[in-house]
Order: C-alpha cells, then structure tokens, then sequence
C-alpha cells in the first residue's frame, strides 16, 4: 500500500487534532479515588444532553411562532434556572463545560 | 503467566501465512483458521497493551497493511487482545456471517480520508455581526425570562446560519469525489474550525482518480485547507451485527477510527 498523508497546513490539522483529542475522552475516568467525581461527570453529561435538547425545542418553538409571551417568559424562566443549577454543579464537582460529553465510537460525540 | 493472544484482522484465507514475519513483541505471525476464513494473530506475554505504545501502534499498522497486500483484511482495533483460542473460535463462530459479508462488500477496496478546516471562527464573527445589524429576532427582552430566551434565541440563530455555510462547504468538497465513491462517512464540525473529517470507500482502481480529484480540490482558490490521508484499510466501513445475537458486534472493528486517528497523526509528526 502506498499510502499518502498529503496537506499544506500540516501544522494546522495538527493543532485541531490536537484540540480535538483533548476534547473527547475515550471513557469516563472512575477509580476508586475519584469515583464520585467519574459519575457525577457521567450524570451531569447526560443532564447537560437532556438539558441542550430542551433548550434546542424551545428555540425551534420560538422560530415556528407557536409560543405565546407568557409561555416564552415561563419557559426563559425554568431553562435559566437550570442552566444555573447545571453551573452549580459543574462547580461542585470541578468540571468545565468540554468535560461534559461522551465519545461514542463509532456513533461519533455525544454532543 | 498464561499468554494471551494479539489480533491484527480477519482475512478471506485459512491457509497459513508467512511466519517469518513477526508481530507485536518479537512474536511471529500466524493465521487461525475457521471455516473458509482465519484471523491474524500473534503471541502475547502481557495482559494489556499499552495504548500510548508508538511503537506498537505502527507496528500493528504494518502488520495490517502487510496482510491488506494479500487479502482482504477486515482490521481489529489497536490492542485487542483475546484469554484464549477458545475465545478466538467463540468470537469467529459468532461473527462468521458477518465477517463473510463484509468481505464481500470491502473487497478490493481502500479508504481515503479527507479532512478540511475552515475559518471557522472568521465565519461565525461574519455571522454575529450581520445579526447584530439585522437584530429582527420576534422577541422583547423585558423581563429576565425573556431576555434569557432572546440571549439564547440569538445564539440558536447564529449557530444555525454557521451550520448551513458549513453544509454549503461540505457539499462542494464532497462534490469533487462523489463520482469515485463506493460509500462514505461524513463528520461535520468535529470543532469549530475542523468543518469535514470525510471517510471515502473506493475500488482500488480508482485509487490515482481519486487521488487527482484531490489535488483540484486543494488547488482550487478558497479559504479551505485540506489534508488527504490513503489508502487505508476500510476500517471506517466495517458493519458488524452478531448475526446469533442480531447486536450490533462487540468487536472492536468498527471502532478503528481511534487507531486510525492516532496513526495519521503520527504519520504526519
């Protein structure tokens, strides 16, 4: 096989990839030391997912006109909260925002 | 200490391969067989390999293109070790319909990758700025529920228009090498300014055609930087569904875009 690696930025893909590795963990760090930290990491992403799907069909709703001011206002309301409860969190526990998601594989990143 | 065993790939052969070569740890190559097909293999002392092993890594690579010179070669993930024979039999007796089938559809084919990067970060400041002069978003911010919703609506907006430029890219680049193409697998925005990992199945003999649609690609005029990587085993295209269990395979297989990532970046480093 005469394989190729051709490219006129090679540092540039270089750097993304780089990027890009330290973004998606290939699994969930628990040992027995920071298993507390390793599930509620676990926890918190999928919140984060559930969370991030709501806020996205708000946002369609909104575009589509179907929300009236006070559905939009109640709405704002609960998804501000929780998105400070998530920041809550995420402080507790020490995570930044790119440590919430998942590789998945073959099935590419959680978010 | 019981030894375990190293896999490299099934092959569409169960005759026995040169033993002259060696693979991981000095130890040599052999083919187990079952049925029409057999797996690679090699003796292995450790229980684990170890992930960040350069050297091992290439060396599981060399041993896959070595064989993908001969046969069809459908490659184990880096590190995939197995207790036993028995276990190797097990797996074998459970995937033996698909392997069969993925031989069927991978034969004399490669895979090429494509990876382009945009300005990703010009394009999406273009964008925040044509919003903030066009600020026509259906919502008042005159209460905290509100303004919250039209922070976030604005952003929605934004992330939506940068998507749909970045389809519009993709499309074009895609573009060059769909009259090639088998199959693919495209992977949008890995991060803001990685805009196409793209994973390309071709026939062999297509390979230098391919290979020149490339070479339009990057020098036709255009912000975009590209980087060509090929060919390679199809590890992007292997589909594996235990046909005893109807799951989706546990094998490893189908997860070698980790591998093939850590190989491309050492190819280039």
């Amino acid at each position: 096989m005469n394989r190729v690696i051709e490219t006129d930025s090679p540092e540039v893909f270089a750097d993304e990839m780089e990027k890009l590795q330290d973004t998606l963990p290939k699994k969930i760090d628990a040992n027995p030391q920071n298993v507390e930290k390793g599930l509620a990491k676990l926890v918190l992403t999928l919140i984060e997912l559930i969370r991030k799907l709501m806020e996205k069909q708000a946002m369609r709703r909104v575009a589509a006109g179907s929300l009236s001011e006070e559905e939009i206002e109640k709405l704002g309301e609960t998804l501000m909260k929780l998105e400070n409860k998530m920041k809550e969190l995420k402080g507790i526990f020490e995570l930044k925002d790119e440590d919430l998601n998942l590789n998945l594989g073959p099935l590419g990143d959680l978010m | 200490m019981t030894m375990k065993i190293y896999a490299y790939g099934v092959i569409d052969s169960d005759k026995k391969i040169d033993e002259s070569k060696m693979g991981l740890d000095d130890a040599p190559l052999f083919n187990i067989p079952y049925r029409d097909i057999g797996i690679v293999v090699s003796e292995f002392r450790s229980t684990q390999v170890q992930n960040e092993d350069k050297a091992s890594i290439l060396k599981h690579e060399e041993v896959v293109e070595m064989l993908t010179d001969k046969f069809t070669v459908l490659p184990m993930r880096f590190s995939t070790l197995f207790g036993g024979k028995e276990h190797i039999s097990l797996m074998m007796r459970d995937y033996y319909d698909d392997f069969k089938e993925n031989f069927d559809r991978l034969r004399e084919k490669v895979e090429f990758g494509v990876k382009s990067i945009w300005p990703g970060d010009l394009i999406r400041e273009r964008i925040i700025i044509a919003h903030r002069k066009n600020d026509n978003l259906p919502l008042v911010a005159n209460s905290s529920g509100k303004s919250f919703m039209k922070e976030k609506f604005e952003n929605y907006k934004i992330d939506k228009e940068f998507e749909e430029e970045a389809d519009r890219c993709i499309a074009i680049v895609d573009g060059f090498f769909s009259k090639f193409i088998s199959e693919k697998k495209l992977e949008k925005l890995k991060t803001n300014n990685l805009l196409l990992c793209a994973y390309y199945l071709i026939d062999k003999e297509k390979e230098d055609d391919f290979k020149k649609a490339f070479e339009e690609l990057r020098s036709s005029p255009s912000d975009l930087k590209y980087l060509l990587s090929g060919p390679w085993p199809p590890y992007n295209f292997i589909i594996l569904t235990n046909s005893r269990t109807k799951k989706i395979g546990s094998l490893d297989m189908a997860d070698m875009v980790f591998q093939r990532k850590d190989l491309e970046e050492k190819d280039r480093t």
